[in-house]
């Protein structure tokens, strides 16, 4: 196991700034590649800050949409999607998507069964101690929810002594250990109301909450780990994008988090420092082939593999995402497949074998550039929507140019947001599936079971219908659920997004994607995550 | 039956009316709130099974007309139901708001008021002169401009480029200014607009040459006499633009992280907050028809010529 020590080098990333421009150079160098120590080699390179830190003092955050729960045993505030430092959990995630210690020490497994050795000597925000009881708390609340992505059940979190517990989830899940990463699983202080006072074991203690306005957090003091170094933070949910960059560029925050890619190199330009991460998250498409509501001209293996070969990724990346990207083809980030990335070779951009696989495939040119076969046109809807419209700015009007010039006509519909998105995908309308999603645990399986395999992760739905393709990516996946060697799940989600990029065709991977933040020269020490979800806030300090 | 109480009972359909467009919109409203509220809770999309347990609890396996029947009843009662994602009361939520956007809609009224009516007679008075010409071109712009636009250029300017105002925030004069002054242009030309054409047309009038033919003072014919006559249709679009100040700042509300019940609305629109987006409706259209009830009232004393005995609506005689 791994000890305190990585999660301590890992704590003091925040003394470095890494750049946008210095990132993308390295990203340019194999950045997926990267092991974790490499990765922190190269960070310690990085120039530092323009000013000597220093201790304490106040700094506003400009953050993204207000999205927490206030009600129930999901109330998540400071938890979710914010992670405000407030709470933390047994294990945390490295930017490689390895796990390390936080509140647990060590872990291991036994049959179906977690045993977790806690950290001695933490205390929570209100005085109680850190132990067994707490840990039997928070996964007991989340049991009552419905046991959440690790499957906790009531009852199956027990106590061996004061700092030791035994988790057995409702099914038998391996992967656990990566899943509880996720931020909400983080422990909560046994017996508290988080809606009331959330308390937990972090860096910053509950101050305040405005529903839709802010958040505000204080230094904790008694902190088991490097105390944080700033006396107060204030989240503010700006959900507006330019509201948010112009907040920064007035001096309302210091930091703003969620910029859009259009917009990094024009604050950059200004003197904001930009922070990107590698990637986190992804743009692909789906391609339908569950041929439900007629939309059955995916069905031919052909034509999949035609719009793969039909797109160029590096124009995309470079004309679209203005260069905040990565054209990797993997969906599942790179980097969480480590070496095994590679089984998935992808697609080099070729529009004449895109043509000449449809010709193959008995589709030939209309005379309004359109493809026809039996008198049928080549025509596919592209629904773009997850998690919203926004996000896809000009992705779906670039794949319409891009298949057009191969004979494929593209009829876009934009769902506002993702409730619309998700009710669409309800009524199975639609060929090409545009989604942006995010790889907040480390957990390689989870993505890929969640949305291909046959049975769902929770039970089949919609996207079962339309997208699995069962065959050889079935096993593989099922496998990689349930094995118990990081390494060989690894090889096994390989090998099975090689089966839905390179062999089926189902997944179009556009680009890897990246967490943008930029901030002014009075902040220092904001080291950017893959998963927004595990940015630290207690290296931030105000430059002296 | 008096004006009044005439008045007072045509709200009664006018406010079911608008309870009915309020339910039936969030019925239409692509997304199932069942399955929304589910992902927001668990970061993950439920299977059938439990979008279908969240459903039951949230009491949306009821009949559609036993669901809006319920919510009326409830609504008459004050209770608009509660907050799938807070919890909390939605009459609460709302109250709890409703103080910041009554502030910042009056201080929009009152700007709209103090740029537009001024510059609308100003206009009147020198018409086709350069002041008419660039006031008209002026309240046409403004009218025109999207307020999250002039908004972002508010900003830029007051805050980025003078660094005299806040970005955004609530809590003081200095932070109300620019969302007021956002809200409030577009509406002055309006007002502008109209106080031209309304002080034209009273200009014209034949008691305004028996005025000057009686050799009172400038001031106290236009002051007095025109602008008195004017004034009652600026009024009631004065009175439209407090109410529509009062339900429609959304955009503003958002870019200036404002906190009131209309940025409120827009957060529970993209969770699928149902009971907060119909009591948000059902409390802006109530607001809206109130607000014009008193100016109709308003409006009889401005000009005593208006019978309001036997008319539907006033209007001028």
């Amino acid at each position: 196991m791994r000890d305190r020590d990585v999660l301590e080098d890992v704590l003091a990333l925040g003394d470095t700034a890494l750049t946008r421009r210095q990132l993308v150079g390295r990203m340019g160098l194999g950045f997926g590649a990267l092991s974790a120590a490499g990765f922190l080699a190269a960070c310690g390179d990085e120039k530092k800050s323009t000013g000597q830190a220093k201790q304490g003092g106040t700094v506003t955050i400009g953050a993204e949409e207000d999205a927490y729960v206030l009600s129930g045993d999901g109330a998540n505030v400071g938890q979710y999607p914010l992670n405000a430092n407030i709470f933390e959990g047994l294990v945390r995630m490295d930017p490689n998507y390895g796990i390390v210690p936080a509140l647990a020490t060590s872990w291991s497994v036994r049959g179906d069964t977690w045993r977790f050795v806690l950290r001695r000597g933490v205390k929570m925000h209100n005085g109680q101690p850190f132990d067994a009881k707490s840990v039997v708390y928070s996964f007991d609340r989340i049991a009552e929810q419905g046991g959440g992505t690790p499957g906790f059940k009531k009852g199956g979190t027990k106590i061996v002594d004061p700092y030791t517990v035994d988790v057995t989830p409702s099914f038998p899940n391996l992967r656990l250990v990566e899943q509880i990463v996720h931020p909400e699983n983080y422990i909560v202080a046994a017996g508290t109301d988080p809606v009331k006072q959330p308390t937990g074991t972090g860096p910053f203690r509950y101050g305040s909450y405005e529903r839709q306005q802010q958040l505000v957090v204080n230094r904790h003091a008694g902190y088991w780990g490097t105390p944080a170094r700033l006396d107060r933070i204030i989240f503010k949910f700006l959900p507006d994008n330019n509201a948010r960059r112009l907040a920064l560029e007035a001096g309302d925050v210091a930091l703003i988090l969620g910029v859009p890619s259009e917009g990094a190199a024009n604050l950059e330009q200004k003197g904001f420092a930009v922070y990107v991460s590698p990637a986190g998250a992804y743009e692909a498409m789906y391609q339908n082939i569950g041929g439900k509501k007629g939309h059955t001209l995916l069905q031919d293996s052909d034509v999949r593999h035609a719009i793969e070969y039909a797109i160029d990724r590096d124009a995309l990346v470079s004309g679209v995402f203005n260069g905040q990207a990565i054209a990797e083809q993997t969906m599942v980030p790179a980097r969480l497949l480590a070496d095994h990335a590679s089984k998935v070779t992808g697609y080099t951009y070729d529009q004449a074998k895109a043509k000449q696989l449809l010709d193959t495939a008995g589709w030939t040119a209309g005379g309004d550039g359109t493809r026809t076969k039996g008198g049928k046109p080549l025509e596919l809807e592209l629904v773009s929507g997850f998690p919203s419209a926004a996000v896809h700015t000009g992705v779906p009007e670039f794949v319409q140019d891009q298949l057009k010039r191969v004979g494929i006509a593209v009829k876009i519909v934009k769902t506002a947001d993702s409730a619309a998105y998700t009710a669409r995908t309800k009524s199975l309308e639609g060929d090409l599936w545009l989604e942006r999603g995010n790889q907040n645990d480390a957990n390689p399986s989870f993505l890929p079971a969640l949305l291909f395999s046959k049975k769902g992760l929770f039970g089949p739905g919609d996207y079962q219908t339309m997208f699995s393709p069962g065959g050889a990516f079935e096993p593989l996946i099922n496998k990689a659920l349930s094995a118990p060697d990081e390494e060989q799940v690894k090889q096994l989600v390989a090998d099975g997004m090689h089966t839905l990029i390179d062999v089926e065709a189902i997944v179009v991977p556009l680009a890897g994607v990246p967490q943008i933040a930029a901030s002014s020269d009075k902040l220092t020490g904001f080291v950017p995550q893959p998963s927004t979800l595990q940015v630290r806030y207690d290296r931030l300090a105000l430059s002296a | 039956m008096t004006y009044v109480a005439r008045r007072v009972a045509y709200l009664v359909p006018t406010w079911l009316g608008i309870t009915l467009l309020a339910f039936v919109m969030a019925q239409f409203a692509p997304g199932d709130p069942a399955a929304t509220l589910f992902a927001r809770e668990h970061g993950r999309p439920g299977s059938t099974a439990e979008v279908e347990r969240t459903r039951q609890q949230l009491g949306l396996d009821d009949p559609a007309p036993q669901r809006y029947v319920r919510s009326v009843a409830d609504a008459v009662q004050g209770d608009l139901g509660t907050s799938y994602t807070s919890g909390r009361p939605v009459m609460t939520e709302l109250l709890s708001r409703f103080p910041a956007t009554l502030e910042l809609a009056l201080a929009g009224t009152l700007l709209a008021v103090l740029l537009g009516l001024p510059l609308g007679v100003l206009a009147a008075l020198r018409r086709n002169t350069l002041v008419d010409h660039l006031t008209r071109g002026g309240s046409l712009i403004a009218a025109s401009m999207p307020s999250f636009w002039v908004a972002y250029l508010l900003i830029i300017l007051f805050s980025i480029k003078l660094h005299l105002l806040p970005s955004f925030g609530a809590g003081g004069l200095d932070h109300l200014i620019l969302p007021a002054l956002a809200l409030a242009l577009g509406e002055a030309g309006l007002v502008a607009r109209l106080a031209r054409a309304s002080m034209l047309e009273v200009l014209g009038q034949d008691y305004m040459t028996t005025a000057r033919a009686k050799g009172l003072p400038e001031w106290r014919t236009i002051g007095v006499h025109a602008l008195r006559n004017a004034i009652a249709p600026v009024v009631t679009q004065v009175g439209l633009v407090f109410g529509y100040l009062l339900a429609y700042s959304a955009i503003v509300e958002v870019v200036f992280i404002w906190p009131g019940i209309s940025r409120l609305a827009v957060e529970a629109i993209s969770q699928r907050d149902y009971p907060v987006i119909q009591g948000f409706v059902i409390f802006a259209g109530t607001c809206y028809i109130l607000v014009n009830l008193v100016v109709d009232l308003i409006y009889q004393r401005l000009d005593p010529r208006i019978d309001l005995t036997t008319a539907a609506r006033p209007a001028l005689s």
